[in-house]
């Protein structure tokens, strides 16, 4: 049985890197680009995280990154480790990791067609979920989701004012709407 | 002459096809009756649910959460409500907790009888599937009662669930579960007793033991190959440290050994709900958030896991210190389970077993583009 200091310590002896204890039995690692990869297969393979849980992206616009975590799961004594690192927003580029586990190559296709992230020596097809995009990777930040549904898409005959059915009967019979109806209505 | 390309067609099952299990697609290259090679291909019903959640506060995210999967809605619930609590630090109360184990587990038994539908359907067996799906009925009556709603609930919300039990209503309970333990019977013998169903099933979409774990499988694939795995037990959550239950468990790894699983797991979440009922606590059923519309999260970052009928589905939730989630992502067992797992066992097999393996392993296409 390991615990998660055991972990920490066997990490720590082997990389430069910076870990705490996120909650209960989860590790967080914080990590440069470069050390992902080792790290990684130093967890599967030496320490027995086996079993890739999830690889997400969160989009720090702001600071100009994007933030990849990889989550990796120890079955025997329920231990997880949250592998973090920030990539450059601009210039979004991590190693491919396809042969560590079969399903990373799914999440990789995801990533870089949501995110645009750019994983060299990837050959997987380009399109996964969506089909003929020339729009920026519609999981960024700023990738104006109502801005493309107005240019892409024709309003239904009819219903060209967006109003509620609702705020349409009322205005249409002179009923008079209660207050708590205006405050969340879009005009 | 003919050469061994020649001899090999690209056949597409779906996306609009009896056989798959929701909007995806399957391309496969055969060879006269096997498949040679086999690609998952999704893309057709992408709602863009995780970035429209980022436009949302935090309780409203609720709305679209639970349309990730459709034939089990409440694990997504249940998972985010949790996440949001681990980030906030918010206390469920022990009524809550023993509430939505009763919710999760209705939620696992309806989604069962569905997938007796789905599994018996894709061996040409069909009675058994209008059985079930009309005995599903008696369960979604119980949600309609609880919650208003039949299929998407709504009704785990962070700090506990939305409201108590209605008066009756877990006598009700009762009485469903006797008769659906009665039917367990019936629906068996004309499954697992059938010759079709026991030819067609064993030895066929084998998921290796050794590499289960490195896949990504988990829920009744692992358990068919003999590694008894369950967030449930691993790590309890609601009420299910407090209650006692079996973790069914087969060799094999091939369709039958999951149907047996599947068919065991019902037994089991009947006696969770039991008991669950019998100790059921009182008090609150609801910690009571602020004002939704100005509820801010610490800034911080939750992974939650659940345990769903297809297997362990899990929430990164980031929260940067606003009203609305930064980054709210699915982890679903179909995204591994309908296309890396299924691309890998399904060369070899015989093109009519496509359909009938991919209902074993519980690939749930909304869950893979949310």
């Amino acid at each position: 049985m390991m615990t998660t200091r055991d972990i920490i310590d066997a990490l720590t002896r082997t990389f430069d890197l910076n870990a705490d204890v996120l909650r209960d039995n989860q590790i967080r690692l914080k990590l440069h680009k470069k050390q992902v990869a080792p790290v990684l297969l130093y967890l599967k393979n030496q320490l027995g995280f086996i079993h890739l849980d999830h690889v997400s992206c969160v989009d720090w616009l702001e600071e100009n990154v994007f933030e990849l975590v990889y989550i990796v799961y120890r079955p025997q004594d329920r231990l997880t480790v949250l592998v973090k690192t920030k990539i450059d927003r601009q210039h979004p580029e991590m190693e491919n990791m396809e042969t560590f586990w079969p399903h990373m190559r799914t999440y990789q296709r995801e990533l870089r067609e949501m995110f645009g992230i750019d994983f060299p020596g990837f050959e997987a097809p380009k399109e996964f979920i969506l089909e003929g995009w020339d729009e920026m990777p519609p999981m960024r930040r700023d990738f104006d989701t109502r801005a493309y549904v107005q240019r892409t898409y024709t309003t239904r005959p009819g219903r060209e004012d967006a109003w509620s059915v609702r705020e349409y009967i009322t205005r249409r019979t002179g009923e008079k709407l209660p207050d708590f109806v205006k405050k969340y209505s879009r005009d | 002459m003919t050469t061994k390309r020649n001899k090999q067609t690209t056949l597409f099952i779906g996306p609009q096809h009896p056989g798959i299990t929701g909007n995806m697609m399957v391309k496969l290259l055969v060879e006269g009756d096997t498949v040679v090679k086999a690609e998952t291909h999704i893309g057709y019903l992408h709602r863009a649910f995780e970035k429209l959640i980022e436009q949302r506060n935090w309780l409203q995210s609720f709305t679209l959460l639970c349309r990730f999967c459709v034939p089990e809605p409440d694990p997504m619930e249940l998972t985010y409500a949790r996440a949001v609590e681990a980030i906030e630090g918010r206390e469920v109360p022990p009524r809550a907790k023993y509430i939505r184990t009763i919710v999760a587990e209705l939620a696992r038994i309806q989604s069962f009888l569905l997938w007796y539908g789905g599994q018996a359907g894709s061996a040409g067996l069909y009675t058994l599937g209008q059985w079930t799906v009309g005995d599903r009925n008696y369960i979604l009556d119980l949600f309609e009662d609880l919650t208003g709603a039949r299929i998407y609930h709504m009704y785990i919300w962070p700090g506990g669930v939305r409201r108590d039990l209605p008066k009756g209503w877990a006598d009700k309970t009762r009485r469903v579960l006797d008769y659906l333990e009665k039917r367990l019977d019936d629906y068996n013998r004309l499954l697992f007793d059938n010759a079709v169903f026991q030819k067609r099933a064993q030895g066929v979409g084998i998921i290796p033991k050794d590499k289960a774990l490195e896949w990504g499988v988990t829920g009744p694939p692992l358990k068919g190959v003999g590694i008894g795995n369950d967030v449930r037990k691993t790590e309890p959550y609601c009420a299910y440290g407090e209650l006692d239950f079996d973790i069914p468990v087969y060799e094999g790894g091939d369709v039958w050994a999951r149907a047996l699983v599947r068919r065991d797991e019902i037994k089991q979440s009947i006696r969770i709900i039991r008991q669950a009922l019998d100790k059921m606590p009182g008090g609150n059923y609801y910690n009571r958030i602020p004002n939704p519309m100005k509820w801010r999260l610490p800034a911080g970052e939750a992974w939650v896991k659940t345990e769903s009928v297809r297997g362990e589905i899990g929430f990164y939730v980031v929260s940067d210190g606003t009203e609305k989630p930064r980054r709210v992502h699915l982890r679903g067992a179909a995204y591994t389970h309908g296309i890396s797992v299924l691309e890998k066992i399904l060369p070899g097999q015989n093109i009519a077993d496509v359909s009938f393996i991919l209902n074993s392993l519980g690939a749930c296409p909304p869950e893979m583009e949310r």
